[in-house]
């Protein structure tokens, strides 16, 4: 399957570092957007990403409220969603988890638990 | 007779207002005290109320030095990063070379084995070719030039990983930030409550007031892998059951 990913985060830096680590791993295909609406913009205009990487922390649309409205369409409900981002404490992980993220990643994060997440998802989608 | 009881009542109003004379007198200098000690105190609330006033107006200036300090540390990790992805495609394109003089060693190789069948084992021509194969031969000095731009392209790799510190700092500063504003709202109340004028802002430059939900006041940069690690024990409770179980 060719993927394309779609990598989510208000930080310029956390894109770069993020999508540089996705062609480190041999994926070259990817779009990025700065927060949730404009993601979910992108996913209206383009049909063949299929994988979402988001930060959870965003301006006008959280990566949580990203989650949610993704599963709520029916088009989208499907799409693998990694979340990257600093909330590490429990409650933060059950949230994402309730609101159907299929996997988790805290930051700083290094390429080889990137990679074992992208594999889990793929896996399980 | 009722002139009598008139007259008794007379006297105890009299002792009435002669103990609340006696009284008053023992109470003028209190009361005397207290208004010299609200004499002292107006222009010390004026200081107070100044001094907060002050502070309060300094905030924004501090404010805006956080997210002058959070731009500056964007844009330096944008240049480093420009020139590691420089550095990495240079150095990858010095990996392809080098792969390409291994092929080449590989096929020399093949040659010298077809050319001492050629000049035939007896032949004293073999000796030089031995000669000239090993003299010829960078095989092993391309390998280790190849494992050490690898090395150095992971390394530069790693730099940009590291570089995530930018943006969890950046949601420190934004914390920072939002703390900061919350006092001077208070600050700025407690003024008005004092002087019932608004806090006058000296520097009237815009104040970026980071919204709660672009950062996360907890976000740390360590290399402790136990918030990974508890995030991938609750991943494997993959039940809605164990979820909702979590939630209680």
């Amino acid at each position: 399957m060719d993927l394309k990913f779609l990598v989510v985060d208000d930080s310029v830096t956390m894109r770069r570092i993020v999508s540089n680590s996705l062609k480190n791993l041999g994926y070259e295909n990817f779009v990025e957007a700065g927060d949730g609406k404009e993601a979910l913009t992108v996913l209206a205009s383009d049909s063949t990403i299929n994988f979402v990487i988001t930060d959870w922390n965003m301006p006008v649309m959280t990566g949580l409220e990203l989650i949610k409205a993704i599963r709520s369409d029916a088009a989208l409900s499907k799409l693998p969603v990694l979340m990257v981002t600093t909330r590490g404490v429990k409650d933060d992980i059950i949230e994402a988890l309730n609101a159907k993220v299929n996997n988790y990643i805290v930051k700083p994060f290094t390429p080889q638990v990137l990679k074992e997440k992208i594999e889990q998802c793929l896996v399980s989608a | 007779m009722k002139h009598s009881e008139n007259l008794v009542q007379l006297f105890d109003r009299l002792n009435e207002l002669k103990y609340l004379f006696h009284y008053g007198q023992k109470i003028i200098p209190i009361i005397q005290s207290l208004i010299d000690f609200m004499k002292d105190t107006v222009p010390m609330l004026e200081n107070i109320n100044t001094s907060i006033s002050d502070s309060a107006s300094k905030i924004p200036k501090a404010q805006n030095q956080i997210h002058d300090v959070t731009s500056a540390t964007e844009l330096a990790t944008i240049e480093i990063m420009d020139i590691v992805d420089v550095i990495s495609n240079d150095i990858s394109k010095i990996e392809d070379d080098i792969k390409t003089m291994i092929n080449k060693e590989e096929k020399k190789k093949e040659l010298f084995t077809k050319l001492r069948i050629l000049i035939g084992e007896k032949s004293n021509g073999i000796e030089i070719v031995d000669e000239l194969e090993k003299e010829s031969n960078a095989f092993n000095s391309l390998n280790q030039i190849l494992s050490v731009i690898q090395k150095t392209k992971s390394d530069a790799y790693n730099i940009t990983i590291a570089l995530q510190v930018q943006d969890i700092t950046t949601q420190q500063l934004a914390a920072v930030n939002h703390l900061i504003t919350s006092v001077q709202q208070r600050l700025s109340n407690l003024v008005v409550e004092l002087d019932e004028s608004d806090i006058e802002v000296k520097e009237q430059k815009k104040i970026i007031i980071p919204d709660e939900e672009t950062f996360n006041a907890e976000a740390k940069y360590d290399k402790d892998e136990s918030r990974q690690k508890l995030a991938d024990e609750l991943l494997n409770k993959t039940s809605q059951d164990e979820i909702d179980k979590l939630f209680r």
